[in-house]
């Protein structure tokens, strides 16, 4: 058997050797170079693609934000957030009547260099693109996901739509509302007051693209993006990373010199007036396991990344690192997050929807405290409405009776429902997705609810099947969270105002008159004490229905390795790359101990 | 030949219309409406009836059916509902890692496990053939996810041996993020491959054949080589060929967890978002592949053995 | 080669009774002197009654009980395997978790049996039209991908454990078909057959009652292959997110956990998930393969 042998013997052999020589060339290419300063950033879900009218979602966005830019933007620093202009020369100019808002673009901005342009070199932005970029975002072929930024806000925009599904209108039919009165000037005019216009002009949706790129490549223009901002897109390995580079021919901003109160402390200041961007490179690795996640941040190949929920008890403990973590130079950041997780009920459905006391009892069952150690590490605020922090209208001392955890008071008011005991309470069923997390919270639910004696059906759904059952207004009972797309109460109490109903936002299908009625009045109000009192009467008529079991307030926690600076963060800035920083020098020396 | 080769790629389109049939009533029943997707956060009904126009939702059923089976037939199966791309270009830019994954695992596990396998076949019947098959069998007993999040936990990150997940579009530099998920394809497969070549050659052994080259006085050299390695080749063949779908279309959990970039993480990415067109496509590719290389195996066989009627 | 039931049935005049007699009978002392496989086959025994005492609530019925202030505790004298995120006996939720393998081992497998038998014998039996039809039908199912096809009836069905097993049970059924089919094809023509046709016995007797004793010993070995496949399939699920209901202990959704507890440094539900399954997956790779040599060796070389 001299031979076999042989056979297993050489494949073996070959197999060792390829072993240790892999062995030898990753440990040997492991060595950092210490004036890379390439920007690497994790994201745990897959890009959806490029094109600004599609980026509804976080990740997608997290890069086109760096690819293309918008009239206004966030100040980085400062909070409560504030607008500043960053396409626009300045603030705009708003008429008396607040429907006329007029912006000068500014000067000398060019768009990165591409072969669709002339000679491929990238022109400048004039207003006309703001034009042509709206229209696409109005475009019904295109069905943006990002049209309800302007949606019935902007004088004849809609009718432009309807024209152009009609076939009798295309991108030369002139809209009254957006016009270019000359290159650098765009007046637009709403057809009723809009205050959060302003918002969503600093939101991904609205940033110009140019015409010459998209009537290149088209629906393709998702894998083409050209925009004007601080890096341009290089590369993409699609389900692995994308790459951009440094723009030089940005047209510039630096570094902020103020911020919010204990920035200078914390180091936020040291690099003020200096020129933007700091590093040549940024790397966006799309990585949807946790488990390679957290390793590979565990050895320095993420600069910086959210602590996953069951990472938490190695990195934090008692709200701060642990002195494992500190020892490696690792570094924690916490910030409120502007959002509310809720359970919503379906109020078109029989058992639910006419049954308020019913809604309160499952309130007052859910121990909303345990589910914040389970499910958030001890780390967020109990939500009372659905108005969070940060946001005008949250009032910290606010309690809502039917939020306290009260077994026997919820068995009270399963009692006034018609159901002592929970006796003859029909079996509800709860919609959660596969995710163990959420298989986890919905397990959650179904064990408190089994306390006062009411029997829950966990429904497992996909994602689209969700989406689905709501919009079908389907679904009985289900677990959401929103995120606030801007710093403003109306963002969240517009998921509750009755013309929303299904298949728009307001999945709860909440229809209450008084409500409404409110709604409209706030909405054509500017911020001011007059709208936040109409926001909390509106606050208070949700607390009387509990059309949701409102859950928590999360709190963003961010880990980060100690060679990357100037990293603060807020779910509603996208474009925070351009000011961090990363110590080449401190990567290559710390990384080298991890 | 040409004759069997036309008859046998005749017999195909039967089958190639109920794969169209079966995916087409599996995931037009599987719900999930891409239009209550696609219209986002801020729907309205207008929109929602837009898109379903827009993607070709709204005909009868049998005019879906046929723009089903011109999907098939032109491997254009629109775009996916969760990345907007066209699912024709995530395929192409995936089958290259994947089968750089894939080929390797498929041919060192062969080399491998043949060595083993006459190893123990020659063995056979003492306690050694015993053992191994019991080590064999557990092998085969655990769940394939543990081996991958072990692998990545101890040899990648604990004692570093190996980049914990990546890629490089280079075909030097992607080696180094390759070699830990092959070991690991290669430990998946290592016990069930060992096995069934085992049985191979024992059967071989007993053949008539063999006792005559013994009884001429051959070495067992000569025999495990010219004879019974030639005599396998058949099932050989038949293990080879059945996994060639599987080289093409990747490895689920293996590409998910190491960021490989290929068709199996994809997949993977669209049975969580229940990313339909994609899991349609990829099954209605895999079962074409699969089709395919039964082809290519008969012509294989007839190839390896001349006895192999030619029908 | 030949195996020895052919024989038997050319030689017999009342060949299922004696022929399956002697089989059996043979079959069973060669499995008695197998020391491997007799272990095997106690340790299945062992499950079954785990399965049957837990569900009775003889044993571990504190698999559901919550406490949520002993979340994670690692294994000690009490939790010989910890506790979960919910403060449950990780224990408990694996041993009740061997029910819901075994259900959906046992139902889906007997489904696919009940399937491949039916279609196979008919297909077999009949030949012609019924045979072009069933073997489409069959060829067409294994062309495409098992785990793809079992992830679209999952879509179809709805997660829960119903649909695990109608979901293994309607696509693991080829392989058996195939093999049914091909002993169908060899014994109706025989002498025995012909016999009870000539005696008035109905197709549907023929197919069932005379011949299918004598190919059932096929149908008792590809159960269990199809048992591992089963459960191995549970776990894969599981983790896709389209396994059982939740709440219900199942040893895929906690590996499935596992993936996100594992590098905090909970191992526990990972170990006692996959020991709990290593041991009962093994048990019956071992027993099969005895079973195998011991009903019918030539099958061994398929």
């Amino acid at each position: 058997m001299y031979s076999s042998w042989r056979i297993f013997f050489h494949a073996s052999i070959i197999s060792a050797i390829c072993l240790i020589f892999a062995g030898c060339t990753n440990s040997c290419s492991q060595k950092v170079s210490d004036t890379d300063s390439t920007l690497n950033v994790v994201l745990s879900a897959n890009v959806k693609g490029l094109d600004p009218i599609y980026a509804n979602d976080t990740y997608s966005n997290a890069v086109i934000s760096n690819i293309s830019e918008t009239l206004l933007e966030y100040h980085y620093l400062k909070r409560p957030l504030e607008l500043q202009p960053l396409l626009a020369e300045s603030m705009p100019e708003v008429s008396d009547n607040g429907l006329t808002h007029t912006f000068k673009i500014k000067k000398g901005v060019k768009f990165h260099n591409n072969e669709a342009f002339e000679n491929g070199i990238g022109r400048e932005l004039k207003a006309q693109d703001f034009v042509y970029s709206w229209k696409r975002l109005a475009d019904p072929r295109l069905q943006a996901d990002g049209f309800w930024v302007f949606d019935g806000k902007i004088k004849g925009l809609n009718e432009w739509r309807d024209k152009v599904s009609a076939g009798e209108a295309d991108y030369d039919t002139p809209i009254e509302g957006i016009e270019a009165t000359d290159d650098y000037t765009l007046v637009i005019k709403l057809s009723k007051p809009y205050y959060q216009l302003h918002y969503v002009l600093a939101m991904g949706f609205t940033s110009p693209v140019a015409k010459e790129v998209v009537d290149k490549h088209g629906k393709e223009y998702l894998n083409h993006p050209v925009g004007t901002g601080p890096y341009k897109f290089a590369n993409w390995v699609r389900n692995n990373k994308i790459e951009l580079v440094k723009n030089e021919n940005w047209h510039g901003q630096t570094y902020p010199t103020e911020g919010a109160t204990g920035d200078e402390e914390a180091g936020l200041l040291a690099d003020a007036g200096k020129t933007l961007p700091f590093n040549d490179k940024i790397t966006f690795h799309e990585v949807t396991e946790a488990q390679p996640r957290w390793l590979n941040f565990m050895k320095g190949n993420y600069e910086y990344m959210g602590i996953p929920k069951d990472n938490f008890d190695s990195a934090i403990a008692e709200g701060d690192l642990t002195p494992e973590m500190k020892s490696k130079g690792v570094q924690l950041f916490k910030t409120p997050e502007p959002d509310v997780t809720y359970v919503a009920f379906n109020m078109k459905d029989p058992i639910l929807g006419k049954n308020e006391n019913l809604r309160k009892a499952i309130a007052l069952a859910y121990d909303t405290k345990t589910s914040i150690e389970k499910f958030y590490n001890g780390q967020a605020l109990p939500a009372q409405s659905p108005i969070p922090p940060s946001i005008d209208a949250y009032d910290p001392n606010f309690e809502n009776p039917f939020k306290k955890f009260d077994v026997s008071k919820a068995k009270e008011f399963l009692e006034k429902a018609g159901f002592p005991e929970g006796k003859g309470a029909p079996v509800i069923e709860y919609s959660a997705l596969t995710s163990s997390t959420a298989r986890q919270m919905a397990e959650f639910f179904k064990q408190n609810m089994a306390a006062i004696g009411l029997q829950v059906k966990i429904d497992s759904v996909s994602w689209p099947q969700l989406q689905k059952k709501i919009k079908e207004a389907q679904a009985q009972m289900w677990g959401i969270a929103w995120l606030a797309d801007y710093p403003d109460a109306e963002n969240f109490l517009q998921l509750l105002y009755g013309p929303n109903k299904t298949p728009g936002p307001n999945g709860a299908n909440f229809a209450n008159s008084k409500f409404d009625e409110l709604y409209k009045k706030a909405a054509i109000l500017p911020p001011g004490p007059e709208r936040t009192q109409l926001y909390q009467e509106m606050r208070d008529i949700f607390v009387n229905e509990m059309p949701w079991v409102p859950g928590v307030h999360r709190l963003g926690y961010y880990l980060r390795h100690g060679w990357i600076k100037n990293f603060k963060m807020h779910s509603i800035i996208n474009n925070h790359f351009k000011y961090l920083r990363v110590d080449a020098k401190k990567r290559a020396e710390l990384k080298a101990k991890l | 030949m040409a004759k069997f080769i036309i008859r046998r790629t005749l017999y195909m389109i039967p089958i190639l219309l109920g794969i169209a049939l079966i995916t087409f009533l599996l995931f037009n029943m599987a719900g999930g409406d891409p239009a209550a997707q696609a219209a986002g956060k801020y729907a309205t009904a207008e929109r929602i009836e837009e898109i379903r126009t827009e993607l070709g939702l709204d005909g009868p059923l049998y005019v879906q059916f046929g723009r089903h089976v011109q999907q098939m037939l032109t491997f254009d199966f629109g775009r996916s509902w969760a990345t907007k791309q066209t699912i024709s270009s995530m395929i192409t830019s995936g089958i290259d890692a994947s089968m750089s994954l894939t080929v390797p695992t498929l041919i060192i596990t062969q080399i491998i496990t043949i060595a083993l396998a006459l190893f123990i076949a020659f063995f056979r019947g003492t306690l050694f053939d015993k053992t191994s098959l019991i080590v064999c069998l557990a092998l085969l007993s655990f769940s394939s996810l543990v081996y991958i999040l072990y692998g990545q936990f101890s040899l990648a990150f604990n004692a570093g041996l190996f980049p914990i997940s990546g890629w490089d579009p280079s075909w030097v530099g992607r080696w180094q993020y390759l070699i830990l998920p092959i070991l690991i394809g290669v430990m998946l497969s290592l016990g069930g491959s060992v096995l069934f070549y085992r049985t191979v050659f024992i059967d071989q052994l007993h053949q008539d054949y063999v006792r005559t080259a013994r009884s001429k006085g051959l070495s067992d050299n000569v025999i495990m080589y010219k004879h019974i390695l030639r005599n396998a080749l058949i099932p050989i063949i038949t293990v080879v060929v059945a996994q060639m779908p599987f080289v093409i279309v990747g490895s689920l959990l293996i590409e998910a967890f190491f960021q490989i970039p290929g068709l199996g993480g994809m997949t993977y990415q669209a049975i969580n978002n229940a990313d339909f067109p994609v899991i349609k496509a990829m099954t209605m590719i895999g079962a074409i592949l699969y089709l395919v290389f039964q082809l290519v195996a008969d012509i294989l066989y007839a190839v390896v053995d001349p006895r192999v009627q030619v029908r | 080669m030949k195996a020895t039931t052919m024989n038997a049935v050319n030689v017999a005049s009342n060949p299922q009774l004696e022929q399956g007699r002697s089989l059996w009978y043979d079959a069973y002392l060669r499995i008695k002197k197998d020391k491997v496989a007799v272990i095997s086959f106690f340790t299945i025994c062992f499950y079954l009654v785990l399965t049957l005492l837990s569900s009775l609530g003889v044993i571990f019925d504190n698999y559901g009980v919550v406490d949520n202030s002993l979340t994670y505790l690692p294994p000690s004298w009490d939790h010989w395997f910890g506790t979960d995120l919910f403060g449950r006996d990780v224990l408990a939720r694996a041993v009740h978790g061997t029910k819901t393998s075994l259900v959906v081992g046992f139902a889906g497998t007997g489904i696919a049996m009940a399937i491949g038998t039916v279609l196979g014998a008919c297909s077999g039996y009949f030949g012609g039209k019924v045979d072009d039809l069933i073997v489409w039908f069959y060829t067409t199912i294994d062309t495409i991908p098992y785990i793809l096809l079992v992830v679209a009836f999952s879509f179809v069905l709805g997660p829960s454990l119903l649909t695990l097993c109608l979901a293994i049970g309607l696509t693991a059924w080829v392989r058996h078909c195939r093999i049914v089919r091909a002993e169908y094809i060899k014994h109706r023509d025989l002498d025995y057959v012909q016999g009870a046709a000539a005696l008035g016995a109905s197709h549907a007797r023929r197919i069932f009652l005379h011949i299918l004793p004598n190919v059932f010993h096929l149908v008792l070995i590809n159960f269990s292959l199809g048992f591992v496949g089963a459960v191995k399939s549970e776990v894969i699920l599981s983790f896709l997110g389209l396994g059982v209901e939740p709440g219900t202990p199942s040893w895929g959704v906690m590996i499935n956990d596992a993936k996100q507890e594992l590098f905090r440094g909970v191992w526990w539900n990972l170990a006692a998930a996959t020991l709990f399954m290593f041991f009962l997956v093994l048990a019956f790779n071992l027993f099969t393969d005895a079973l195998r040599d011991a009903l019918d060796p030539k099958l061994k070389n398929k």
